[in-house]
C-alpha cells in the first residue's frame, strides 16, 4: 500500500467529518469482499508520512510545540509518544511465536498466535496432523474463555463473522460484505449456504445471537470476552443481514470482528446445558469434533460441507504438554507434528534434525513491567524513566531470548495502527538513570518486581535480569518476587488499582493490530487493567481517537 | 538425658560402620559450606553476566550451536552458528542461563535446604511431641480426638497439602542479615541477607508434625503405666512435672532418629516445592533445577549439579539416620514421608 | 468373626476420618484469605455472576447450614460446579482417578518386583558386593528427588536413546480391557484380542518411565525393609531349628523368613501411600500424566476451588480406603492384631 493511497483516504475522510457527523461509508471500512482488507491500510499506515510530522519536533521537547493531531492514527501516535516520555512501563520486548514443525508439513506461522489447521498442507506421509500446545482447553464453549490454547481448539470448528490472513489483514468470514451505516451502526451481509456441523443452515439470527451472547450478560452466559468486542452494545437481524450497534463510532469494530467472536448456533446452544456446551462443538468451521477427552486430547475430521476450501488434512489431533522440553522431545520422536513455544535454546536441537524445522514470527504480544502511577516511587515520571534507562534491553534480548524478540519503546507494536515510528527504545544509560533517580527524590528506593512463573517465555529470567540491572544503579535496589499467575492476574484484573502490585511483569496480546486495544485497557483512566491513570493528555487523545474513524 | 550407655552404643556402631562415617563426613562438608558460603563461594550467586551464559563446567565440551534470529524483509530468519564456548577456571562448574556461577549458587543453595530442613523439623517436633504426649499421657477422649485429627492430616499427602496451603496462602519470606557479610568478614559483594522462606517452613512443619505425634504418643502410652511414673504422680507431682521429668526423656531417642529421617524428607519436600514454583525461594537447589531443566538438552549442568547436591545431602543425612537407628534401636523403621 | 468385628471397627473409624477430611477441606475455604466467592468465580467474572455464585453457595446462610448443604451435596456426588470449565467438578475429578490409580499401582508393582528379591539377596549375602550394591542403590533411591530422576530418565532414555515415549497416556488400562469385553446393544461382541494386546503394549510402553520414576523411592524403601527384616528373621531360633532339621535353605528363606518379613512391609507401605500420592503429583507433572496430581496443581494455579476441594477429598478418601484394606491384609497375615 503506497503512501499516496492512504493519504488520499484520509483526506477523503476528513472532508466527510467536516461535512456531516453521521457520515456513511467511512474511510477504509466499506467492505466489498476480500478488499475489505483495505481497512488494513491502518496497519501499513505507520510507514506513511503522517505520523512523522507529529514526531518530527518531538525529540526531547515538550508536547506543546507539536501540531495538533488530526487523524485517528495521529492521535494514537501522539499517545504513544506521550507514553514513551512518561514511561508508565519499563518497556521490554515483543514476543515471538516460535513453532517446531515436521518438515513434511507446509504451514506459515501467523502473527496472532492462532494455529488454523486448515492452512496446513501435508507434503509427505499420512494426511493426519497432531498439534501439541502448552495446555488443553478450559472447556469448549467458544465464548467462555480468554486464553490462546482454548482459542486454538475452538477456531478449528468455529468461524468468525470476519477473519484474518496470516499477515493479520482482514478477510471475509461468515459475512461476505460489511459496511458502516451510521455512527455506531454497522451491517454485515451473511454468506448463503453455510451449514453447521449438525447440518442446519446458518441463520443471520445465529450471528446476532453469538454477538449478544458475548456482549450482553443477559443472553446466555456472562462472557469474559465482552471487552474483546469493546464498544459493541448488541446485534439484531435487519432485512436478512445483521446490524451491530456500538457506543460512539467504534472505529475498529471490523477489526474486532476479524479477531474475536466465534459464531454458534442459537438453537443448539439454548437446548444444551453448560457442561454439554463445554464438551462438544457445533460450528460452521472446516473441522468437526470426532472425539473429545477433556484435558487429554481432541480429535477432528474435516467437515464435508464446509463453505470454504476443504482442508488438506484428514485427521487433526490437538494435545498438550506443559513442559517445553517435553514438546520438543515429542516432535523429535515423531509423536507430534507441530508444537508451540519452542524455547530459544532448543531451536538448534529441532533444526539439526532432518525431519523437523523451526518457524518463527513476531507475535502480537508485548512484555512489559508496569509501574503503578499512584504509589511512590513510581509516581515520579523521572523515576520511571530511570528504570527504563537502567536496563540493557538489547542484551536481555540477545542473551535470554536469543534474538527471538524485538525491543519496544512504546506500548504499541510495530506495524500496528498507531505505532509511532519516531519512538525508539530507551538506550541503557546508567549515569542518566542514577541522575534521574536523584532528581526524582527517591534515591535509596527499594522496589520489588513481581513476576509470574512460566507464563511467558523466560519470564522469571527476564525479571531477574531487569532486577539485577536496576540493582546496578547505585541508588536503587530491586528484588524479584515470583508469583503464581492466577493470583497476580487476579490482583491486576480486580478493577481496583489499590489491589494491584506496585511493579509487575505482564504480557499483553492484542490481535486487533490496533493501538487502542492495548492503550485503553492498560494505560488510561478508565482502563480495566490500568496501572496508569489521570494522564489527561493520553485520556483525551484516546477518547478522541475512538470517535474518529480510521481503524480497521 | 543421653545416658552413657547410649553414647557407648553410638560410638561402637560408628566405629563398626563405614557408612555412618561417610554420612557424618558428607553432612559436615555440606554444613561447613552452608555456614561459610559467603567466604567459600567464588562469586556472588546472584551476579549475572549476560555475556557469559551457559558456560560448561571445566573439562566438558566447549562448542555448541547457537541460534539467533533476525528480521529480514518481515520474515524471521534464523541464523545458526557454531560458537566456541570457552570453559574457564573462573566458573569451575559453569554458568547458568543468566551467566551466574553454578558452583556459587549450589553452595548458597545448601543454606535454603538446610534452613528449611532444620527449622521445619524443629517446629514439627515441638508441635508433634506436644500433641503426641498430651494424647498418650491423658488418653481417653483427648487421645481419640487428637489421633483422629492426626489421621485426617495423614490422609492428605504432605506435598499436596503443602501445595494447597502455599498456593492459597501465598508465600512470605523473612530476610535475616548475613552475619558474615554484615561483620565485614566476607566480601561486601556477597548477598547481604539470608532469605528464610517462612511460609514453606510453616507448611512443611504443619504437614509433618503428625509423624512425631504418633511416635511421642506411643512412648507416652508405654511409660504412663510404669511404676515409677505412677509413683511420681501419687507423690503429688504435677502433670507437667511428670511429663517433663519422666515421659519426655523416654521419647527422646525415637524422636531424634525420626527427626533425622524427617530432615531428609523435608529437604526433598522443599526442593519439590521449589521445583513446582511454590516455594518463592530463588536461591535454592529446587529452584535451580526447575530453571535448569529447560536447558537440559543443551546445558545439562545447570540442573544436574544442584540435583547431585540434593542427592548428596539427603544420602548423608539418611546415613546418619541409619547410624542412629542401628545404635539406638527405637523401632520406627520406615516412618516419615518424603516425596 | 473376630476379623469381621475388627474390620467393622476400622470401617467406622475410616468413615469418621473421611468425614474429617471433608470438614477440613470445607474449612480450608474459610482459613484462606479473601472472599469465598472469588475462589469459585472465574477471575474475570462480573458482579452479576459473583452475586449469583454467592447465592448458589448460600454465603448469606449461617456456616452450619452451608456445611450441611455441602455434605448433602457430596453424598449425592455433587462436588460443586467449576465455572472455569463449565462442568460439574465431580465429572472432571472422577475422570482423573484411573490415571493416578494406574500409576500408583504400577509403581507399587515395580517396587515389589524389584525390591523383594533385591532385599532377600542383600540379606542372604551380607557384606558381599551384592549387598553393598543393593544398599547403595536403596540409599540413592531414597535420596533422589523424583522430579529430577524423571527429568534424567526422559533425557537419557527418551531423548538420547529413543527407547520410551517422553510422556502422555494415550490409552487407559480400562479401555484396553474393554476390547476383550465389548457389549454392543446388549450383545457381547467378539473379543478383540489383537486390539487388546496392542492397547496393552501401548499402555505399558507409556507407563514404564513414570512408574519407574514414582516407584524408585518405594523400591528403595522396600529393599531396606526387606533386608533388615530378613536379617532379623534369619537370626531367629526357628530358623536355626529349621536348619538343624536339614530343611533346604531356600525354603527357609522364602517360606518362613520372608513371610514374616512381609508383615511390617505391608504396614509401612500402607503408611507411605501418602508419599506415593504426593510423589505422583510431581511424576504426573513431569510426564504430562493426566491424573489427580496434575489436576490439583492446575486447579490451584487457576484457583478453581471446586476442583481443588473435589480432588483433595478424593485423594483423602482413597488414602483412608486403602489403609483400611492394608489393615485387613495385615490382620489376615498376622491374626494376633485382631485381639
Amino acid at each position: 500500500m503506497s503512501r499516496d493511497d492512504s493519504d488520499v483516504n484520509r483526506r477523503t475522510y476528513l472532508t466527510y467529518v467536516g461535512g456531516t457527523a453521521a457520515a456513511v461509508g467511512l474511510a477504509g471500512c466499506s467492505g466489498d469482499g476480500g478488499d475489505g482488507s483495505d481497512g488494513g491500510d491502518g496497519s501499513d499506515g505507520g510507514d506513511g508520512g503522517d505520523g512523522s510530522d507529529g514526531g518530527d519536533g518531538s525529540d526531547g521537547e515538550d508536547g506543546e510545540q507539536l501540531p495538533e493531531p488530526e487523524t485517528r492514527e495521529e492521535h494514537l501516535q501522539r499517545a504513544n509518544l506521550r507514553l514513551n516520555q512518561r514511561a508508565p512501563w519499563v518497556f521490554l520486548n515483543r514476543q515471538y511465536s516460535v513453532y517446531g514443525i515436521a518438515s513434511r508439513l507446509d504451514w506459515t506461522a501467523r502473527r496472532d498466535e492462532r494455529i488454523e489447521a486448515q492452512a496446513i498442507s501435508v507434503t509427505e506421509g499420512e494426511p493426519s496432523v497432531t498439534i501439541t500446545q502448552s495446555s488443553m482447553d478450559s472447556g469448549l464453549d467458544p465464548h467462555d474463555h480468554r486464553e490462546t490454547p482454548t482459542d486454538n481448539i475452538v477456531v478449528q470448528a468455529h468461524d468468525g463473522v470476519l477473519g484474518r490472513n496470516a499477515d493479520g489483514d482482514i478477510i471475509e468470514g461468515l459475512a461476505t460484505d460489511y459496511e458502516r451505516l451510521e455512527e455506531g451502526r454497522v451491517r454485515f451481509e451473511i454468506r448463503d449456504g453455510v451449514t453447521f456441523h449438525n447440518g442446519d443452515e446458518l441463520q443471520p439470527s445465529d450471528i446476532a445471537y453469538s454477538v449478544n451472547r458475548v456482549v450482553d450478560s443477559e443472553v446466555g452466559i456472562e462472557s469474559p470476552q465482552s471487552d474483546q468486542l469493546a464498544g459493541v452494545t448488541g446485534a439484531e437481524v435487519v432485512d436478512g443481514g445483521v446490524e451491530v450497534t456500538s457506543d460512539g463510532v467504534n472505529p475498529i469494530v471490523f477489526s474486532l470482528f476479524a479477531s474475536y467472536c466465534k459464531v454458534v448456533q442459537q438453537d443448539w446452544i439454548e437446548s444444551r446445558d453448560s457442561s454439554e456446551i463445554n464438551s462438544d462443538m457445533n460450528g460452521t468451521g472446516p473441522f468437526q469434533v470426532v472425539e473429545y477427552e477433556q484435558d487429554v486430547e481432541i480429535v477432528y475430521e474435516p467437515y464435508e460441507d464446509y463453505w470454504g476450501d476443504a482442508p488438506e488434512i484428514e485427521e487433526l489431533t490437538i494435545r498438550a504438554a506443559s513442559e517445553s522440553s517435553t514438546r520438543v522431545s515429542q516432535l523429535l520422536a515423531g509423536e507430534t507434528d507441530l508444537i508451540v513455544n519452542v524455547p530459544p535454546q532448543e531451536v538448534s536441537r529441532v533444526r539439526d534434525e532432518d525431519t523437523t524445522e523451526v518457524t518463527a514470527v513476531p507475535s502480537t504480544r508485548v512484555i512489559f513491567n508496569a509501574m503503578r502511577y499512584d504509589v511512590e516511587p513510581f509516581s515520579s515520571p523521572e523515576f520511571r524513566q530511570a528504570m527504563n534507562y537502567a536496563i540493557d534491553l538489547n542484551s536481555i534480548i540477545e542473551s535470554i531470548l536469543q534474538g527471538f524478540a524485538d525491543p519496544t519503546g512504546q506500548p504499541t507494536l510495530e506495524g500496528f495502527v498507531g505505532d509511532n515510528q519516531d519512538v525508539e527504545p530507551y538506550p541503557q544509560d546508567v549515569e542518566q538513570a542514577e541522575q534521574l533517580v536523584e532528581d526524582s527524590g527517591h534515591a535509596g528506593a527499594e522496589i520489588t518486581l513481581e513476576t509470574p512463573v512460566g507464563r511467558y517465555l523466560r519470564d522469571v529470567e527476564i525479571a531477574q535480569a531487569v532486577a539485577s540491572q536496576i540493582n546496578e544503579l547505585s541508588n536503587v535496589s530491586c528484588e524479584v518476587e515470583q508469583r503464581d499467575f492466577a493470583s497476580l492476574a487476579g490482583e491486576v484484573t480486580s478493577g481496583n488499582i489499590e489491589d494491584m502490585p506496585h511493579f509487575y511483569l505482564l504480557g499483553w496480546g492484542n490481535t486487533t493490530f490496533d493501538a487502542s486495544q492495548t492503550i485503553i485497557p492498560l494505560l488510561t483512566s478508565d482502563g480495566a487493567l490500568s496501572s496508569y491513570r489521570e494522564d489527561e493528555e493520553v485520556d483525551e487523545l484516546m477518547a478522541d481517537s475512538q470517535n474518529l474513524p480510521g481503524g480497521n | 538425658m543421653i545416658s552413657p550407655r547410649t553414647l557407648r552404643n553410638l560410638r561402637s556402631e560408628l566405629s563398626r560402620s563405614l557408612l555412618a562415617k561417610l554420612g557424618i563426613a558428607i553432612l559436615a562438608v555440606i554444613l561447613f559450606i552452608a555456614l561459610f558460603a559467603p567466604l567459600l563461594a567464588p562469586h556472588d550467586p546472584t551476579e549475572q553476566d549476560l555475556d557469559n551464559t551457559n558456560i560448561p563446567p571445566l573439562g566438558f565440551t566447549a562448542t555448541e550451536n547457537q541460534t539467533t534470529s533476525e528480521m529480514v524483509d518481515g520474515e524471521v530468519k534464523i541464523v545458526e552458528k557454531q560458537v566456541v564456548v570457552n570453559t574457564t577456571a573462573e566458573h569451575p562448574l559453569g554458568t547458568d542461563s543468566l551467566g551466574r556461577d553454578v558452583l556459587s549458587r549450589t553452595m548458597f543453595g545448601a543454606r535454603t535446604s538446610l534452613l528449611v530442613g532444620l527449622f521445619g523439623t524443629a517446629i514439627a517436633v515441638v508441635l508433634g511431641v506436644t500433641v503426641g504426649i498430651t494424647a498418650g499421657y491423658y488418653g481417653g477422649r483427648i487421645d481419640d480426638a487428637l489421633m483422629r485429627f492426626a489421621d485426617v492430616m495423614l490422609a492428605f499427602p504432605s506435598l499436596v497439602l503443602a501445595i494447597a496451603l502455599i498456593g492459597l496462602w501465598g508465600q512470605a519470606s523473612l530476610r535475616l542479615p548475613d552475619p558474615l557479610v554484615a561483620s565485614g568478614i566476607a566480601s561486601q559483594t556477597m548477598p547481604e541477607s539470608i532469605v528464610l522462606p517462612g511460609t514453606v517452613i510453616a507448611v512443611v512443619a504443619l504437614v509433618n508434625w503428625v509423624w512425631f505425634a504418633r511416635v511421642a504418643r506411643g512412648e507416652a502410652l508405654s511409660v504412663r503405666d510404669q511404676e515409677y511414673v505412677k509413683a511420681a504422680r501419687s507423690m503429688g507431682g504435677s502433670d507437667l512435672h511428670v511429663i517433663l521429668k519422666h515421659v519426655l526423656p523416654n521419647s527422646l531417642t525415637p524422636i531424634l532418629v525420626l527427626a533425622t529421617i524427617q530432615i531428609a524428607a523435608i529437604i526433598l519436600l522443599e526442593s519439590s516445592l521449589s521445583f513446582l514454583g511454590f516455594s518463592g525461594a530463588q536461591l535454592s537447589w529446587g529452584f535451580d533445577i526447575a530453571q535448569g531443566r529447560q536447558y537440559l538438552s543443551s546445558s545439562w549442568w545447570i540442573a544436574t549439579v544442584p540435583g547431585l547436591a540434593i542427592v548428596a545431602a539427603v544420602v548423608g543425612i539418611n546415613l546418619i539416620g541409619d547410624w542412629l537407628r542401628d545404635a539406638l534401636d527405637p523401632g520406627i523403621e520406615g516412618q516419615g514421608g518424603a516425596s | 468373626m473376630a476379623l469381621g468385628r475388627f474390620l467393622l471397627k476400622r470401617g467406622i473409624q475410616g468413615v469418621l476420618v473421611v468425614w474429617g477430611v471433608v470438614t477440613a477441606v470445607f474449612l480450608l475455604r474459610f482459613i484462606t484469605p479473601g472472599n469465598p466467592v472469588t475462589f469459585v468465580a472465574p477471575l474475570d467474572a462480573g458482579q452479576e455472576l459473583r452475586a449469583q455464585i454467592a447465592a448458589e453457595l448460600g454465603l448469606d446462610q449461617p456456616l452450619y447450614v452451608q456445611y450441611a448443604d455441602y455434605i448433602v451435596g457430596l453424598l449425592q456426588g455433587d462436588m460443586g460446579y467449576s465455572y472455569l470449565r463449565g462442568t460439574e467438578a465431580s465429572t472432571i475429578v472422577l475422570a482423573r482417578v484411573p490415571a493416578t490409580v494406574e500409576l500408583a499401582v504400577a509403581a507399587t508393582v515395580v517396587a515389589i518386583v524389584i525390591a523383594i528379591p533385591l532385599g532377600v539377596i542383600s540379606a542372604t549375602r551380607r557384606r558381599e558386593p551384592a549387598d553393598y550394591g543393593a544398599t547403595l542403590f536403596s540409599l540413592v533411591g531414597i535420596s533422589t528427588p523424583n522430579f529430577w530422576l524423571g527429568i534424567m530418565l526422559i533425557l537419557v532414555l527418551s531423548v538420547q536413546f529413543d527407547l520410551f515415549p517422553t510422556s502422555r497416556r494415550p490409552i487407559g488400562l480400562f479401555e484396553t480391557v474393554t476390547f476383550l469385553v465389548t457389549v454392543d446393544n446388549g450383545i457381547a461382541a467378539p473379543m478383540n484380542v489383537g486390539a487388546f494386546l496392542a492397547g496393552l503394549r501401548t499402555w505399558l510402553w507409556h507407563i514404564a518411565l513414570p512408574a519407574v520414576t514414582l516407584g524408585t523411592y518405594f523400591t528403595a524403601l522396600v529393599t531396606r525393609l526387606t533386608r533388615s527384616g530378613m536379617i532379623e528373621e534369619l537370626g531367629q531360633p526357628y530358623v536355626r531349628a529349621a536348619r538343624a532339621k536339614g530343611l533346604p535353605e531356600s525354603l527357609i528363606q522364602y517360606k518362613h523368613a520372608l513371610q514374616n518379613t512381609l508383615i511390617p512391609i505391608v504396614t509401612v507401605l500402607g503408611l507411605q501411600l501418602g508419599t506415593l500420592i504426593g510423589g505422583a503429583v510431581i511424576t504426573e507433572a513431569v510426564f504430562s500424566w493426566p491424573g489427580l496430581g496434575t489436576l490439583v496443581i492446575d486447579s490451584i494455579n487457576v484457583r478453581d476451588w471446586p476442583l481443588i476441594q473435589g480432588s483433595l477429598i478424593v485423594i483423602g478418601t482413597g488414602f483412608v480406603l486403602i489403609n483400611i484394606f492394608v489393615d485387613a491384609l495385615y490382620a489376615y497375615l498376622n491374626p494376633r492384631v485382631v485381639h
